[in-house]
C-alpha cells in the first residue's frame, strides 16, 4: 500500500524526517514517536502535502502530492483543532465531501451518516464555536471518513476526548481498520495498542523499530534495561551485580539505590538478590525493567536521546 | 461506513470536477462572509462614497454637479471600494485556512488547492462587486448628475471590470506570501496599478488601471475634449479590446497563482 525510500524532509536546515525506509502492508498501522519526532511530517509526505526532499514516497503505487486518484482514496484528520466556528458539523463535513467529488445531495447524506456514526448527530447543526474540543475532534474525524477513503490517516486523533468519548472512537476506527487501512499517530502508546495495529516508532526525523507489537516486544529483550535496587549497602551489591553474567553497567543513584543495566533482568533477580541475602545485605526494594511496550517505547526514546539506558 | 456508495461522485472529469469543486468553495465562502463583522464593514463600504459626496458637496457649497462629480464616483467606487473589498476578501485566501487550520482539510482533497484559489476569487469578485454596486446606487442617490441611470450602469460595468481583474492581481501575492498577502497586495497595488498604470509605455497595457480609464472616458464621451497629455494616460483602442485585454489579463494571473499554489507547501507550524 504504502512504499517509502529513503524519505528525507527538509524544512530548510530542519529536518523533518530523515532517510526513512519502510513498506507499508494494507492494514492498521499506529505510528508512535514523542511531540517532534516528525510524525505529522510523515503523514504529511504520505498524504500528499508535502514533496519529499531526497527519496521517494508511493501511495496505491503511484506519488500523493497533487495527485487527484491518490488523494480520492485518503481521508485524513490532522491533529490542529478545527479554526473554522462558524460552520456546523454538517455544513463542513458536507463541504469537505462535495470537495472529494459527491453531488451536494450525496454528499449531505454522507455527511449526516458519518456524523452519526461518530456519535454527534445532536450536535450536527451547532455552530462548531459551541462544541467541546472532543466534540470538534469528531467532527473532523467525520470529515475525514465521509467520502469513504481506502487509507483513513489519523494525527493524535484522540486529543481532548472523555474517555467515554475515547473509547468509542476506538471502537470505531477499529471496526474501521478490519475493512480498510488506517495509520493512526499518536505519542500515547497505549492509544495505538488498543487499535492492534503494527508499529512503528519516529524519533528525531528516524524511523528506529517497526513492527508488530510482538516485534516490538522482542526488540526490547535485545536492549539494555535498568533494574532498580534500594538495599542497605549499595556499594557491596554494585560489587556483587558486577559479578552477575549479563550485566553492563552499575551506577549508584543517591546513597542507597543501585541501578543494574542488563539485557538479562532476570539473572539480577534470580542470583545477585539471593547472593546479597546471603552476604548479608538488606534489599529492601526491587523494581525490574519495564518490559511493557511503553517501557519499550521510553528505552528508545532514551537511546536516541543517547542518554544510557 | 457499511455501505459505500461508490457511484455518486459528480464527474471523472477534470475540468468538470474543478468547476464544481470551486463552486462548492465560493458558495462556503460567501456564507463565511455573513457575519456581523464583515457585514458592517461591507456597510461601511457601500455607505463611504456616498458620505463622500454629500461631504465634497457641501465643501463645495452645493456646486458639486456633472462630469466632476463622475470623476469623483469613479475614484470612490470602481478604484477605492472595489480594491479595499478585493484586498479583505482576496488577500487572506491561503492566509485564512491556514490561521483556521483547515488549509490542511482542502489540500488532502483531489483539486483542492485549485478549488480553494478558484472558488475564493469568485466569492471575492460576487461579494465585493455586490458591496460596490449598493454603494453606487447610495452615492447616486445623493449625487448630482445629468443620468444617473447612465452613470450608474457604466459605473456598474466598471465595478465588475475592476473586480475580475484585481481580484486576480490579489491572487498573486496570496500564494506567494499567504502571510504577508496584504501588505503585499497593498504595495502592488500602488506599484502595478498607480505607479506604473501611469506610465504612458507598454508597461501600463497590463494594469487594470488603464482599462478602467480607457472604458471610463469614450462611455463619459470625455475622449473628444481630452487634453493631448491626459490622451496619453488612455489606451485609444475600442471598449471590446479593453474588456478582452482585463479578462485575459485575468486568467493569466489566476492561472499563474493556481501553478504557484499547486506547488507550494506549508510546514505543519505555519497551520495554527
Amino acid at each position: 500500500m504504502i512504499e517509502i525510500r529513503g524519505l528525507t524532509k527538509l524544512y530548510g536546515s530542519v529536518i523533518g524526517v530523515n532517510d526513512i525506509t519502510v513498506d507499508l502492508a494494507a492494514g492498521a498501522h499506529g505510528l508512535l514517536g514523542p511531540n517532534g519526532a516528525g510524525k505529522t511530517t510523515f503523514l504529511g509526505l504520505v498524504t500528499g502535502q508535502l514533496r519529499p526532499t531526497m527519496g521517494s514516497v508511493r501511495v496505491f503505487g503511484e506519488r500523493p502530492f497533487g495527485n487527484p486518484r491518490v488523494l480520492r482514496r485518503i481521508g485524513f484528520c490532522p491533529a490542529a483543532d478545527l479554526g473554522d466556528r462558524t460552520a456546523t458539523p454538517l455544513q463542513w463535513v458536507t463541504y469537505l465531501t462535495r470537495l472529494s467529488g459527491f453531488t451536494a445531495a450525496s454528499a449531505a447524506t454522507r455527511a449526516a451518516r458519518v456524523l452519526e456514526e461518530v456519535g454527534l448527530t445532536d450536535a450536527a447543526r451547532r455552530p462548531l464555536v459551541t462544541l467541546s474540543k472532543g466534540m470538534r475532534q469528531r467532527a473532523k474525524l467525520a470529515g475525514a471518513m465521509a467520502h469513504d477513503p481506502d487509507l483513513l490517516v489519523l494525527d493524535e486523533p484522540f486529543i481532548g476526548l472523555d474517555p467515554v468519548a475515547r473509547h468509542h472512537l476506538v471502537e470505531l476506527v477499529r471496526a474501521w481498520a478490519e475493512t480498510r487501512s488506517l495509520i493512526v499517530a499518536s505519542h500515547l502508546l497505549h492509544e495505538v495498542e488498543a487499535l492492534d495495529a503494527g508499529l512503528a516508532v519516529i524519533l528525531g526525523g528516524r524511523l528506529v523499530a517497526s513492527g508488530t507489537a510482538a516485534e516490538i516486544r522482542g526488540l526490547a529483550e535485545s536492549l539494555p534495561a535498568e533494574v532498580r535496587v534500594r538495599c542497605d549497602a549499595p556499594r557491596h551489591f554494585a560489587a556483587i551485580a558486577c559479578e552477575t553474567p549479563g550485566v553492563e553497567a552499575v551506577r549508584l543513584e543517591g546513597d542507597a539505590v543501585v541501578v543494574v543495566v542488563t539485557r538479562h533482568p532476570a539473572a539480577v533477580i534470580e542470583q545477585a538478590v539471593p547472593r546479597a541475602a546471603h552476604e548479608g545485605v538488606g534489599v529492601r526494594e526491587l523494581v525490574p525493567a519495564d518490559r511493557s511496550l511503553e517501557g519499550v517505547f521510553g528505552s528508545l526514546v532514551r537511546l536516541h536521546r543517547g542518554v544510557k539506558a | 461506513m457499511t455501505d459505500p456508495l461508490t457511484d455518486d461522485r459528480t464527474s471523472t472529469s477534470p475540468l468538470l470536477a474543478a468547476i464544481a469543486g470551486a463552486w462548492t468553495v465560493a458558495g462556503f465562502q460567501l456564507r463565511r462572509l455573513l457575519t456581523r463583522p464583515r457585514l458592517a464593514m461591507a456597510a461601511v463600504g457601500a455607505l463611504f462614497p456616498a458620505a463622500v459626496i454629500v461631504a465634497a458637496d457641501r465643501a463645495s457649497r452645493g456646486r458639486l454637479e456633472g462630469d466632476p462629480t463622475v470623476g469623483m464616483l469613479y475614484a470612490l467606487i470602481p478604484e477605492a471600494v472595489c480594491m479595499l473589498g478585493l484586498l479583505v476578501t482576496m488577500c487572506p485566501a491561503v492566509a485564512d485556512e491556514l490561521e483556521r487550520g483547515t488549509w490542511v482539510h482542502l489540500a488532502v482533497r483531489p483539486g483542492g488547492r485549485r478549488a480553494l484559489l478558484i472558488g475564493t476569487y469568485l466569492a471575492a469578485v460576487v461579494w465585493t462587486s455586490v458591496v460596490a454596486l449598493v454603494a453606487t446606487v447610495l452615492a447616486l442617490a445623493v449625487a448630482r448628475v445629468e443620468d444617473p441611470w447612465a452613470v450608474g450602469r457604466m459605473l456598474a460595468a466598471l465595478v465588475l471590470v475592476s473586480c475580475v481583474g484585481r481580484a486576480a492581481l490579489f491572487a498573486v501575492p496570496a500564494v506567494i506570501m499567504p502571510k504577508r498577502a496584504l501588505v503585499a497586495s497593498v504595495g502592488v497595488a500602488l506599484v502595478v496599478e498607480y505607479l506604473a498604470g501611469f506610465i504612458p509605455a507598454i508597461v501600463n497595457q497590463a494594469t487594470v488601471s488603464l482599462r478602467l480609464r480607457s472604458l471610463l472616458v469614450p462611455w463619459m464621451g470625455w475622449d473628444r475634449k481630452l487634453p493631448i497629455e491626459m490622451q496619453l494616460l488612455i489606451d485609444p483602442q475600442p471598449p471590446w479590446v479593453q474588456l478582452l485585454a482585463v479578462g485575459i489579463l485575468a486568467v493569466v494571473l489566476l492561472t499563474a497563482a493556481v501553478v504557484i499554489l499547486d506547488r507550494r507547501q506549508f510546514p505543519p507550524s505555519d497551520e495554527i
